[in-house]
């Protein structure tokens, strides 16, 4: 009875921890085919080289003027969409009915309906509005789809939100739009940052619909990895994953630290 | 809900200010989301004639039925496999100590946050035919042929189940802390083995979170364009890859658009089926349950 029962509370524990090794580990192959001596996709031979690194900064070698495209379509989406979501998400929370909670439902659509639809669609009306392979049409697909996590995380920091404050300040005799931006939009600042920040990751990692709307003219990141991964030589493209590995890990880490930090301050 | 006699002005002209702010996403959204989808939808019985020859063509045409059988087989897979392999990761991290929990939530987010093109090109780097692990298995002599173990159903396995976990064990994670712990004490204080109170109360409180899991990955797997297009190379043909096809090569709009609005109908079935499930039904409506 006993060994099996051990068995029964080991042998799960040890399956979930070889799983987080799976999740994790693999991740970590690029960073020594990033600092290989060889020009081709290898670990390193003889010695290891940041070349591969130095490369990423040539503008001519097209990860430099990528990585700004991105970067500028990331702030261009996190600007507007943040904007529209917010607007949106405060709108339909203070007025309620059926409006607001039917086009909840079509601005978040875009979580579950397959990206390759919308790609499907999007095609057609650039085309025929010649906005194929332009920036504006980039960004505007950008926006549609990072408006769903705006819309969420501003909810989520609106709901933990007391109406009465707003009818509070509406008793008292201010005015609508001075309610909205004085009384609700300070309380919920930590959503909309949240909200601003997903949406430039999401645009900085789109790839499925931007992929078909664009060419030679718009080369966002994503796009040029995704040309460098069907070529499968460069290792200029380890050098990158190895950039935005660290980039991610760093992201987190400064989270939980924060975290814990304000986390022992209210304690 | 608005108290309609608060306020020193007219509660209309409130409402009316709040509704205004919903309008210019909710422009957006119906002009550059909902009819550009519709027009896949129309375009779909429209092009090259009206009716409904293109999905005739569809069920008749043999390419077709071969990539739909491969995305609901790799799809499936996937799904039964990815909430498996979450449900035990969320078991142990909602039984973990805080300290350990952080370290293995860093293991899981990493992998969430981070591209899915780097994940793919990961996985590539380790699995094809000069890659680290048969390399491996060449030096220490385990094979002496390398194994084809990308470009293939099980890379484009491989990686969808990587991408999907993540996902998967977060929501699961979510369900299994929101239980009641007090309720294993109780059964266990009444005498249940371990087993029992896993079969008979653990596994019934997290079938919400399981039913939900399983919706979305499978709903995600069916539509999926960058794995199985990096990782299958096209010898794995999915749906989403063989749509992108028609659009890029052969210009063939009638099967692109039948084909995705099959595919849109397909997810908006199980989506209506799921939404039954208050869980979900909560996501969409920002309701309370009751």
């Amino acid at each position: 009875m006993k060994p099996a029962r051990i068995l029964g509370a080991t042998l799960p524990r040890l399956a979930a921890w070889c799983l987080l090794g799976f999740l994790f580990l693999p991740l970590l192959v690029v960073i020594p085919v990033a600092l290989t001596d060889r020009d081709y996709l290898s670990l390193p031979q003889e010695g290891i080289s940041f070349d591969h690194f130095a490369a990423l900064l040539d503008w001519d070698n097209g990860w430099l003027p990528s990585i700004l495209t991105s970067a500028g379509v990331g702030l261009a989406c996190s600007a507007l969409a943040t904007t529209l979501g917010v607007a949106f998400t405060v709108g339909a929370w203070a007025a309620g009915g059926r409006w607001p909670s039917f086009m909840r439902i079509i601005l978040l659509s875009p979580i579950i309906v397959p990206p390759i639809i919308y790609a499907v669609g999007m095609v057609k009306l650039w085309a025929r509005l010649s906005l194929l392979d332009s920036y504006t049409g980039v960004i505007i697909v950008h926006i549609v789809l990072a408006l769903p996590l705006v819309v969420l995380a501003v909810g989520a920091s609106l709901s933990n939100l007391d109406q009465r404050l707003m009818q509070a300040a509406r008793s008292l005799g201010a005015r609508p739009l001075r309610v909205f931006a004085k009384i609700i939009l300070p309380n919920i600042a930590p959503g909309i940052a949240a909200g601003a920040l997903l949406a430039f990751v999401i645009s900085w990692d789109e790839i499925t619909v931007t992929l078909f709307i664009t060419g030679r003219a718009v080369v966002t990141l994503p796009r040029r990895i995704w040309t460098s991964i069907e070529d499968a030589v460069d290792p200029a493209l380890a050098a990158i994953a190895t950039v935005l590995l660290l980039i991610t890990i760093l992201a987190l880490v400064a989270r939980a630290l924060s975290e814990g930090r304000s986390g022992k301050k209210t304690a | 809900m608005l108290p309609h006699s608060a306020g020193g002005y007219g509660v209309s002209n409130f409402k009316r200010t709040a509704l205004m702010l919903t309008l210019p996403a909710s422009i957006v959204a119906i002009s550059l989301y909902a009819a550009p989808i519709a027009q896949v939808l129309a375009l779909s019985v429209t092009e090259p004639t009206i009716g409904w020859s293109n999905y005739q063509r569809l069920f008749a045409n043999p390419a077709v039925g071969r990539v739909v059988m491969t995305t609901l087989k790799v799809s499936a897979t996937t799904t039964v496999l990815t909430v498996l392999a979450s449900y035990i990761v969320a078991f142990e991290l909602i039984h973990l100590s805080a300290r350990l929990r952080r370290v293995a939530l860093f293991l899981v987010l990493v992998p969430f946050w981070i591209s899915v093109l780097v994940r793919a090109f990961s996985w590539i780097t380790i699995l094809r035919r000069q890659g680290i692990l048969n390399s491996a298995l060449i030096k220490t002599g385990i094979v002496s042929t390398p194994l084809e173990l990308v470009y293939n159903l099980l890379g484009v396995t491989i990686g969808m189940v990587h991408y999907m976990i993540p996902f998967a064990t977060l929501l699961l994670y979510a369900n299994l802390s929101d239980i009641d712990r007090r309720i294993m004490q109780a059964a266990r204080s009444l005498g249940a083995s371990p087993a029992i109170v896993f079969y008979r109360v653990w596994l019934p409180l997290s079938l919400p979170g399981i039913a939900l899991s399983t919706l979305f990955v499978f709903v995600f797997s069916l539509g999926f364009l960058v794995t199985p297009a990096l990782l299958g190379a096209g010898k794995v043909l999915m749906l989403a890859e063989y749509v992108s096809i028609q659009i890029s090569n052969t210009s063939r709009w009638d099967l692109a658009t039948s084909l995705s609005t099959a595919l849109l109908l397909v997810v908006g079935a199980l989506v209506f089926v799921a939404m039954r499930s208050s869980a979900l039904r909560a996501v969409f409506t920002a309701k309370p349950q009751p």
